[in-house]
């Protein structure tokens, strides 16, 4: 298992560095459509190490299709200088009859299942590798159908899923979707997320997926507990950090993420379809 | 593994998307039962909206405190009414609001200056569109806020503020021009501020 850290804007670009060079990490998670404007050779150069794609905003649930070939066409030139071992994408709503949604939405997997494989399949098509979905911490009674969703648009599209551990623990203490209902999907994908969560202002306490706070002992006990299915060849785990950075809390917990998944040597990047 | 935090009564099984409509408008939370999941959803929305604002322009939370609620609530139904977008734009409406408020007599250029400053940063952080800035202008000032999306992996986004001499004021309040490059050598002419 490969341990990453996810980049998001600049002003982390120093300790990353730092996280890389003290050999913490493996590998960089670059937000890719933050650094558009950012030229693909500079940002190759960047960091001596594999890397990973998320892409925050490309919003292909809600775009129309030339806006989304767009942005395929600008990401491309980082896929093919960069040779990323994933592209993930979000599966969720940005937005609501046009107002935006500044705490996305959770898709609604059921009612809207035919439209999500139509513009995945496309949008699979259009970024031109193979696309890796993250699922949602959810806090709603819809997440129960989460993994029924992710496992049928597995088979039927022939994405991935970018399982995020803690979300899947957000949902399960929040709602109750067992965690045992994530095996196969966690079986049979190689890229992963893991974060920090905390619990809502007011009761009911709910869990929510803040990436501020320090791995939760449940999140570990999780981990730990399915360890064989996540670890095999070409795994990687994304520890994702966006609130209350400190290097030495992140060190922290990449220890305990290395605890339960011991290091393996880093290999030369990978094609993206090739480990996907 | 750790207790379940149990699903209530009041709760019905709502799935997320029951609650989209309510995601942007303060005043749906009342909808719901204080004590259901569904109220607790919704105010973790609308926090992330009073945080936007107030984080990013304090002067305004020192305007109407302690929490804010006088210029929150009242522009964001106000917001609602005028079926604004909520869009990287959002800053310049709350103080197109704040103008016909009570709060107008306590606006400067500062506060001014700080809420276009906003959104710029707004801007080069959200849009995904292919162009490289965005420059503000408004009437209440003769300063232009720019705002330019990263371009340099250990430089962030960067706003600037300029004054430009020839350069006419907006016809409207606010006025916006995006840039094609790096660069401000053209001016296309303003546009006018979108919902």
């Amino acid at each position: 298992m490969r341990l990453g850290f996810n980049f998001t804007l600049s002003d982390t670009y120093e300790m990353v560095q730092r996280l890389i060079a003290e050999s913490r990490i493996d590998y960089v998670e670059l937000l890719i459509d933050n650094f558009f404007c950012v030229p693909p050779s500079e940002l190759a150069n960047a960091f001596s190490c594999p890397v990973g794609f998320h892409i925050m905003f490309s919003r292909f649930f809600e775009n129309d299709r030339e806006t989304l070939r767009d942005f395929a066409r600008r990401l491309r030139p980082y896929i093919d200088a960069l040779n990323p071992m994933y592209v993930s994408d979000h599966c969720a709503r940005f937005s609501h009859q046009g107002r935006r949604l500044f705490h996305i939405g959770e898709f609604d997997y059921s009612r809207d299942y035919d439209e999500a494989r139509e513009r995945a399949e496309f949008w699979q098509a259009e970024l031109g590798t193979k696309l890796l979905i993250e699922n949602y911490p959810s806090i709603m009674y819809g997440g129960v159908e989460q993994p029924e969703f992710f496992e049928r648009l597995q088979r039927e599209v022939g994405v991935g899923v970018l399982f995020d551990a803690s979300n899947a623990v957000c949902a399960y203490g929040n709602i109750g979707v067992p965690l045992e209902k994530w095996d196969r999907i966690i079986a049979s994908n190689r890229h992963f997320h893991v974060a920090g969560y905390s619990l809502s202002m007011i009761e009911p306490y709910v869990r929510m997926d803040t990436h501020g706070e320090a791995l939760a002992p449940d999140t570990i006990e999780f981990l730990s507990s399915r360890k064989d299915l996540f670890d095999k060849e070409g795994a990687t785990i994304t520890y994702e950090r966006d609130n209350e950075i400190n290097y030495d809390d992140i060190v922290a917990d990449l220890i305990r993420l290395r605890a339960i998944f011991p290091k393996q040597e880093a290999t030369a990047r990978e094609p993206a379809l090739a480990t996907a | 593994m750790s207790q379940l935090s149990q699903p209530l009564e009041q709760d019905g099984g709502l799935k997320d998307s029951a609650l989209y409509d309510a995601l942007t408008r303060p005043a749906r939370i009342f909808d719901y039962p204080t004590d259901s999941r569904a109220f607790v959803r919704i105010d973790a929305s609308i926090r992330i909206y009073w945080h936007h604002l107030f984080d990013i322009c304090p002067q305004l939370l020192e305007m109407s405190p302690p929490d804010g609620g006088a210029i929150f609530r009242p522009f964001m139904a106000w917001a609602d009414a005028r079926g604004l977008t909520l869009d990287w734009n959002w800053y310049l409406w709350v103080y197109d609001w704040l103008l016909q408020s009570e709060f107008r007599d306590r606006l400067n250029e500062k506060v001014l200056l700080e809420i276009m400053g906003a959104a710029a940063a707004r801007w080069a952080v959200l849009d995904r569109g292919r162009n490289c800035g965005v420059v503000i202008g408004c009437r209440d000032t003769a300063n232009l806020v720019v705002g330019w999306k990263c371009h340099k992996i250990d430089e962030g986004r960067q706003i600037e503020m300029l004054e430009i001499e020839d350069l006419p004021p907006p016809p409207e309040l606010f006025g916006c021009f995006f840039l094609p490059d790096f660069e401000l050598s053209t001016f296309p002419g303003w546009q006018s501020l979108s919902k």
